[in-house]
C-alpha cells in the first residue's frame, strides 16, 4: 500500500472522528445533524475502502458490511444519547450485531450465549439501575460531555495505528484465510453446524478446566461481593456535597 | 472483506468507540455502558483470530469474555448503586476528590 491509501485511510477516519466529537454532547459548536452526515459519510467512505482494499466476494461480505455499520452506527448512539436508557437500549443493538457476525464466523453457539447473557441478563440489570437511579429531568451531567475533543483523539489514534497495521504488507495479518490444520470446516454456513457446541465443548472441559473452574470461583465471588456490597446502609450525604436530592433507598427505605 | 481484517478492524472501532464514551460522558451508568461496547470489541477480535487459524479457542475466550463481563456489570452496577446512594448524583465529577 502507498502513501495515497493511508491518506485515504487517515482522512476518511478523520471525518469520521470530526462527527463524532459533533456528536458528543455538549461539545463545542457542535450541530447533530452534521455529525450524523459526517460519521454516515465515513462509515460509506471506509466501507469502498474495505471493499476495495480487502477485497470484495460477494454475499458474506455484504452480510458483514452492513452488520459492521449497524454496530458501529448504534455504538456511536451508545456514546452520544443523551437518556441513559436510549444508551442502554441502543446498547442491545450493538449486541445483536455482533452476535450475527459471530455467527457469520461460524460460532452460533457463542452467539446465542451472548444473546442470553447479553441482551437477556446484563442488560436487564442496567436498565434497573437506571430505574433506580436516573432522574426523569435531564441533568447537566448527561447533556455535558467531559474533554469530548481530548477523547475523540485519543480514540482517533487508537483506530488510526490498528486501521495501518492491518494493511501495512509485511505483516502477514492480511493474508487472506490462512487455515493451518483447522477443525472449524471452512465452507460451512454457521448456522447449520451442529458440531459447534462439542468443538467448544471438548477444549473448554480439556485444556481450559482449570480457567473454567477459576471463572465459576469468580462468579461467585461477585455474588457474595454484590450482595454485601448492596446491603450496606450509607450514611447521610455530608453537608456542602453538591447532592441533589438523594435517592430514599438506603435511607429511608431499607435496600432488602 | 469478512476475514480476519474486518473482524480486527471492526473490533477496534467498537473499542474506540468505548474508549471515547468511557473518557468524555459523566453519568456513571454510560460510562459502565462504554465499557460493555468495549467488550464487544474484545470479543470479535477473539472469535475472528479464532476463525483465522481455523480452532474454536477463540470462541472458549469468547465464553471467557463473557463471564468476566457479567461479573464486571454485576459488582460495578452495586457500587454505582452505592455511589448514588451517597451523594445523591450520578456525575462522575462528584467524586473527583478521589483523583488525589
Amino acid at each position: 500500500m502507498n502513501t495515497a491509501w493511508y491518506c485515504l485511510l487517515y482522512g476518511t477516519l478523520a471525518v469520521g472522528a470530526a462527527g463524532l466529537y459533533a456528536l458528543l454532547p455538549g461539545s463545542a459548536g457542535g450541530s447533530r445533524r452534521g455529525g450524523a452526515i459526517l460519521l454516515l459519510a465515513s462509515l460509506a467512505g471506509l466501507l469502498a475502502l474495505g471493499a476495495r482494499g480487502l477485497g470484495w466476494a460477494g454475499g458474506r461480505d455484504g452480510y458483514f458490511g452492513a452488520l459492521g455499520v449497524l454496530a458501529v452506527v448504534a455504538a456511536v448512539r451508545v456514546i452520544t444519547h443523551r437518556k441513559p436508557v436510549y444508551s442502554a437500549l441502543y446498547f442491545v443493538v450493538v449486541v445483536l450485531a455482533v452476535a450475527a457476525m459471530i455467527v457469520l464466523a461460524e460460532g452460533p453457539f457463542l452467539a446465542a450465549a451472548l444473546v442470553i447473557i447479553y441482551a437477556g441478563a446484563i442488560l436487564v440489570t442496567y436498565l434497573f439501575v437506571i430505574m433506580l437511579a436516573q432522574s426523569e429531568a435531564a441533568q447537566e451531567y448527561d447533556v455535558k460531555a467531559r474533554e469530548p475533543l481530548a477523547a475523540v483523539l485519543i480514540g482517533f489514534l487508537l483506530v488510526g495505528c490498528v486501521a495501518s497495521l492491518l494493511t501495512e504488507s509485511p505483516a502477514p495479518l492480511v493474508t487472506g484465510d490462512a487455515r493451518p490444520a483447522g477443525r472449524l470446516s471452512p465452507d460451512s454456513p454457521g448456522l447449520t453446524d451442529s458440531d459447534n457446541v462439542r468443538q467448544i465443548g471438548s477444549p473448554l472441559m480439556i485444556r481450559y478446566v482449570v480457567a473454567l473452574e477459576v471463572g465459576g470461583v469468580l462468579l461467585l465471588v461477585a455474588i457474595v461481593g454484590g450482595v454485601w456490597v448492596a446491603g450496606r446502609r450509607v450514611p447521610e450525604a455530608t453537608a456542602g456535597s453538591p447532592a441533589a436530592p438523594a435517592g430514599r433507598i438506603g435511607r429511608e427505605v431499607a435496600p432488602f | 472483506m469478512s476475514g480476519l481484517p474486518g473482524y480486527v478492524f471492526v473490533g477496534a472501532v467498537l473499542f474506540g468507540l468505548g474508549l471515547v464514551g468511557f473518557l468524555s460522558r459523566r453519568n456513571l451508568i454510560v460510562v459502565f455502558l462504554s465499557t460493555e461496547v468495549m467488550f464487544q470489541g474484545v470479543l470479535l477480535n477473539a472469535v475472528g483470530f479464532g476463525r483465522h487459524h481455523g480452532e474454536p479457542d477463540g470462541q472458549v475466550f469468547g465464553l471467557f469474555v463473557l463471564i468476566v463481563a457479567a461479573v464486571e456489570a454485576a459488582l460495578a452496577l452495586g457500587v454505582v448503586v452505592l455511589l448514588f446512594r451517597r451523594k445523591g448524583t450520578l456525575d462522575a465529577e462528584a467524586w473527583k476528590e478521589l483523583r488525589g
